[in-house]
């Protein structure tokens, strides 16, 4: 009994000891981590350098930076004029592109029509100028981030959406929607543009009259998109510019796509 | 039998098939997606490409050395906050009403509070940083309440006539303790370390903010290391495909649940004489 206080105070001592030198600590948005976890795989196995990635959300990636905790933080949107106290280094972008079948006249729909159609006050095609059939709606499950980002820039909540089918995976979206001409769903943009691109039958639809292109998005032009980026405070370490410049090189964009983000264009 | 007697026996064997066809069905989909990936490899090898590839060796690693750290601590103390209560503090006192009081609110905290605070003490204050030592620690607060109740109760279960023949025959205070009252609430402590294993192994909050998210081996106590629940819920929320693994790891969850619940019921059963 006696040895288990002695036990513990020696740890706490030990843990006075400094973290290693050669090492990186990035911490945020739950979205970018399991990225960046990989990344940082890469790097470790590249160069040694200790990467510690943990997640926790944008907000915490603000805070962790601004203490000195962590040498980047992971923010998934841009920086508030009030965050101007740190750098904002962008990786990479993240976005939802609307998408119909390729079969479907309907070329375009504006953002009431879109709310219309998920809250089911419009359920014809025919309303658009299209079929006339009934509109399948399909929509993203609770939690995933898509599903928010969509919610968020149509001001809708989950309870007024009145889906015909849920989806988890990206891939079930386009599957849904490449095989059923009165379909309309969404997913991530950058699984849109390469599916459409591998000759999926898929139509994406511009969002306020801007065409849903990986320039569009890469501009930052495309409305429903969102920035991902690692937010620093201060200079630049070495350690850390090095980190940067490997995880924005081109021969990485791989492991972006595999998440379904567009990684920045250098 | 009366006919309200069958009655209130239906009603109550339909209730616990209601509890039960979830958890089977619970099971069944975990079964489902999950089963196809569980192999030797899986158990093995360490994680690979943030988790969709390779197996969960290391995070098995990270979870038994947090949960050591939790038990290590949680399990002598709320032994000794136990056997306190139960000695010192008359059952039915203001005292003992306050301090059960307290601790039953304690237990009631949501954990993602014990989180935030192990996150500021543990990690930041003492210094300790994103650890399996600030982790287990963080875990150890959250389930004291819960084993110190548990462990009260089963000792005061104790007859008091043992404690009379005890005096009877004079054996010391210590010995008491130690011969008679511990061993024969052995079964009620170990039902209390059991529910903390559980709550500590099914506990994501806590270790998100704690132990951390860094899916390497953990080659001290003082490094981060994720824990099973962490990885399961990021993969099922964050990882694109990962559905499949989240379900294989939680799989072994629950066998590592159900294996240490036995093995725990075993090893403390008085029957066997495990504490004599």
């Amino acid at each position: 009994m006696i040895k288990l206080p002695v036990l513990v105070m020696a740890l706490l001592a030990l843990a006075g000891c400094g973290t290693r030198e050669d090492s990186l600590v990035i911490t945020g948005s739950s979205t970018i981590a399991p990225l960046m976890t990989e990344l940082a795989e890469r790097y470790e196995e590249t160069t040694g350098v200790q990467v510690d990635v943990q997640s926790g959300g944008s907000g915490r990636g603000i805070s962790d930076t601004r203490q000195g905790l962590a040498d980047f933080g992971m923010v998934s949107r841009a920086l508030k004029a009030e965050e101007g106290d740190l750098t904002a280094h962008l990786i990479g972008r993240d976005g939802i592109a609307m998408i119909v079948n390729a079969l479907n006249p309907v070329t375009r729909l504006n953002d009431a029509q879109i709310v219309a159609i998920y809250t089911g006050e419009q359920q014809s095609w025919s309303a658009f100028g299209g079929n006339d059939a009934a509109i399948n709606v399909v929509h993203k499950a609770d939690g995933r981030s898509t599903q928010e980002l969509f919610l968020e820039h149509f001001g809708l909540s989950n309870d007024r959406v009145k889906p015909d089918m849920v989806i988890g995976e990206n891939q079930q979206g386009i599957k849904a929607v490449a095989g059923d001409v009165n379909a309309i769903g969404y997913v991530s943009i950058g699984t849109a543009i390469y599916e459409a691109d591998a000759g999926a039958p898929l139509r994406l639809l511009p969002l306020s009259g801007v065409p849903a292109t990986l320039e569009q998005v890469d501009q930052g032009h495309y409305p429903l998109s969102r920035e991902l980026n690692l937010v620093s405070q201060g200079e630049l370490s070495d350690a850390a510019s090095e980190f940067l410049a490997f995880i924005t090189d081109p021969g990485q964009a791989g492991i972006y796509h595999d998440y379904y983000f567009l990684p920045v264009s250098r | 039998m009366r006919w309200p007697d069958r009655l209130a026996g239906v009603i109550g064997a339909l209730l616990l098939l209601a509890v039960l066809v979830p958890m089977g069905l619970m099971l069944w989909s975990l079964l489902e997606q999950g089963a196809g990936v569980i192999s030797v490899d899986f158990l093995l090898d360490d994680p690979r490409q943030a988790g969709r590839a390779g197996g969960i060796a290391a995070l098995l690693v990270s979870t038994g050395w947090i949960l050591a750290v939790c038990l290590l601590v949680a399990a002598p103390m709320g032994l000794g906050c136990a056997l306190y209560l139960s000695e010192q503090v008359p059952a039915g006192t203001r005292r003992a009403q306050w301090l059960g009081g307290t601790l039953d609110m304690l237990a009631a905290v949501p954990s993602i509070v014990y989180g935030l605070f192990g996150y500021q003490f543990f990690a930041i204050s003492l210094g300790l940083g994103f650890s399996i030592l600030s982790g287990g620690l963080a875990l150890a607060l959250m389930v004291l309440p819960l084993m110190i109740r548990s462990a009260e109760q089963a000792l005061r279960a104790v007859p008091f006539s043992y404690r009379q023949a005890g005096e009877a025959l004079s054996i010391s205070r210590w010995g008491w303790v130690r011969r008679i009252l511990i061993p024969q609430a052995a079964p009620g402590i170990a039902v209390g370390i059991i529910l903390s294993i559980g709550r500590a192994l099914a506990e994501t909050a806590v270790l998100l903010f704690t132990a951390g998210y860094v899916l390497r081996r953990p080659d001290s106590l003082l490094d981060s290391g994720r824990a099973l629940s962490v990885h399961i819920y990021d993969l099922a929320m964050n990882v694109p495909g990962g559905m499949p693994r989240a379900a294989a790891t939680g799989l072994v969850l629950v066998a590592i649940l159900v294996i240490l619940n036995l093995l725990v019921r075993r090893w403390l059963h008085p029957a066997q004489g495990a504490w004599q």
